[in-house]
């Protein structure tokens, strides 16, 4: 069981500050979202947490050793940052083997993983930027770590990859703390147990997915009949019979009055992610 | 063990050698540098002979204003050491903006070891290239038939000053690169033009002074010049935070 606190940090560059008195607790290992608009200090509070930055005042604690001052600890956090940091003149292979090299880890191993086996001899400059993406992610599991930093490991790639990196993830997060942030609040959904939302270099909100209320549900219907009759619903995008409902409960209570009525219901969905309202306030 | 074996033992070790990796990396993306570097070790090595050379039929009196002259190829040599290692400063310039130099503060480096090994690669540069002109200097020699006393004291003179020039240019460019706004390399000159500054008095000493005054003047600016860069190095973790590393 590993512990990540952050005690009042403020940290930024140039001496302006962008994270204002963070205080964080985590313990439980699982996947926690990092949420929130562009600047909102997402990437500085992975940076400051890896101990890229040195915070302003305050401190980053990782299972009781200051980040900042332990090489030792800092040693045990793999950060990926969403610049690619692979040196554009190697071939996949030799770019490997030098971080291989400096952090340790089996290089055969990585690029079976991430599939990049056919693209061992390819310079990296002549990859494209899904590719680049995976070599990048190659050199953060190189070698398993205590603590993940993953400041949009998904981005540029397409689904089938981007699943895979957070197959590997969800398997590392069982008994292992991963920040995981996105823009993609599907993925965040699907993904994350937890969200830790960023506002203006604060903490909005730190909350379990499962657990975030919306003020109201938009539902989705698709239906052998029309089933505007029966309730108040209208024919909405992609074929949806579309209503508002207050809660999960009232979505199901309609699902059963459908189903009395003899309606063959094929499809029953939510409309807006959970996370879209939270993202849109903050 | 066999000979073969120790001999691809240590071929693999340096291979893995940080200096040796940042050396191969910085030729491999500059190479324009090394060629003017050439150019210019070239003329320092046929200044270095000339100088000797024309000892040959001059009055022995005339030794002390004409041997100067073979320390002219000081100032030469430790200019094509900074054109050699410019090299070096690009690569690093070139890691910071797309993000290897982050990565290397993740994984628990500090801004000191990340500059020692760029300074490294730019000193095993200048190493190389004093090998390489002690060689030439040696050849000609033995060629002419002539003594090389004094072009191999113009090399050693050079090869203190060079280490410590570039020594205090590399630490210098990378401590002050992040003030470039401009990326891909943009510090290039200013690097050029600091490394060829501390070069001057090594240009104009051998042209008003005597040899031995020379030779003091040349390695007391050695010493000053490698005290400072060792002090850089030393405080860099204090004086230059971890963010100017950044992309």
């Amino acid at each position: 069981m590993h512990t990540l606190e952050l005690h009042n940090v403020n940290s930024g560059y140039n001496k302006k500050t962008v994270l204002h008195d963070i205080t964080l607790t985590i313990q439980e290992p699982s996947i926690y979202v990092v949420l929130g608009p562009n600047g909102a200090g997402k990437t500085t509070l992975f940076r400051t947490i890896a101990g890229i930055l040195e915070p302003y005042s305050g401190e980053v604690v990782f299972d009781g050793e200051n980040v900042t001052s332990s090489r030792d600890v800092r040693k045990r956090i793999n950060y990926l940052s969403h610049y690619n940091a692979i040196p554009e003149e190697m071939t996949v292979y030799s770019a490997l083997t030098f971080y291989a090299n400096m952090q340790g880890g089996s290089v055969d191993q990585v690029l079976a993983l991430l599939h990049l086996q056919e693209l061992t001899d390819t310079k990296i400059s002549d990859l494209s930027q899904g590719q680049k993406k995976r070599v990048s992610v190659a050199k953060v599991f190189l070698q398993e770590r205590d603590l993940y930093l993953m400041d949009e490991p998904t981005s540029n790639l397409d689904p089938g990859y981007s699943k895979e990196i957070r197959d590997i993830l969800l398997k590392l997060s069982k008994d292992r703390i991963v920040l995981y942030s996105t823009h993609n609040l599907y993925e965040a959904n699907d993904i994350g147990t937890n969200l830790i939302l960023i506002k203006n270099g604060t903490i909005a909100l730190t909350e379990k997915i499962s657990n975030i209320q919306l003020k109201e549900y938009r539902v989705g219907i698709r239906a052998s009949t029309d089933i505007s009759k029966i309730i108040d619903a209208e024919r909405g995008e992609q074929g949806y019979y579309v209503l508002s409902v207050s809660s999960p409960e009232e979505a199901g209570q309609i699902l059963k009055k459908l189903i009395e009525n003899g309606v063959l219901v094929t499809e029953m969905r939510q409309l807006e992610n959970p996370l879209q309202e939270l993202y849109e306030t903050a | 063990m066999t000979g073969e074996r120790v001999k691809s033992n240590l071929v693999r070790q340096l291979g893995r050698d940080p200096g040796i990796i940042i050396v191969n990396r910085g030729l491999a993306l500059s190479k324009s540098y090394v060629v003017f570097a050439i150019f210019f070790a070239s003329v320092a090595i046929l200044t270095a002979n000339f100088g000797n050379a024309s000892l040959g039929g001059a009055p022995a009196n005339s030794g002390i204003y004409l041997r100067p002259l073979s320390l002219l190829s000081v100032a030469l040599i430790a200019i094509a050491g900074v054109t050699l290692t410019t090299s070096v400063i690009l690569l690093y310039v070139y890691d910071k903006n797309n993000g290897v130099l982050e990565y290397f503060l993740s994984l628990g480096m500090n801004q000191g070891d990340i500059y020692k090994r760029y300074l490294k690669a730019g000193l095993i540069l200048v190493s190389l290239l004093m090998v390489a002109v002690t060689v030439a200097n040696v050849g000609i020699g033995l060629i002419l038939g002539r003594a090389v006393t004094v072009p191999l004291a113009a090399t050693g003179i050079a090869a203190a000053l060079s280490l410590s020039i570039v020594s205090f240019d590399t630490m210098a460019m990378m401590a002050f690169s992040s003030l470039q706004k401009q990326r891909a390399g943009a510090n290039q000159p200013l690097g050029l033009a600091l490394g060829g500054l501390l070069v001057v008095p090594a240009y104009l000493t051998p042209l008003i002074l005597p040899f031995i005054v020379v030779v003091a003047v040349d390695l007391a600016e050695a010493v000053i010049i490698a005290a400072l860069s060792v002090a850089l190095l030393l405080l860099s973790s204090r004086l230059i935070s971890r963010e100017k590393l950044l992309p």
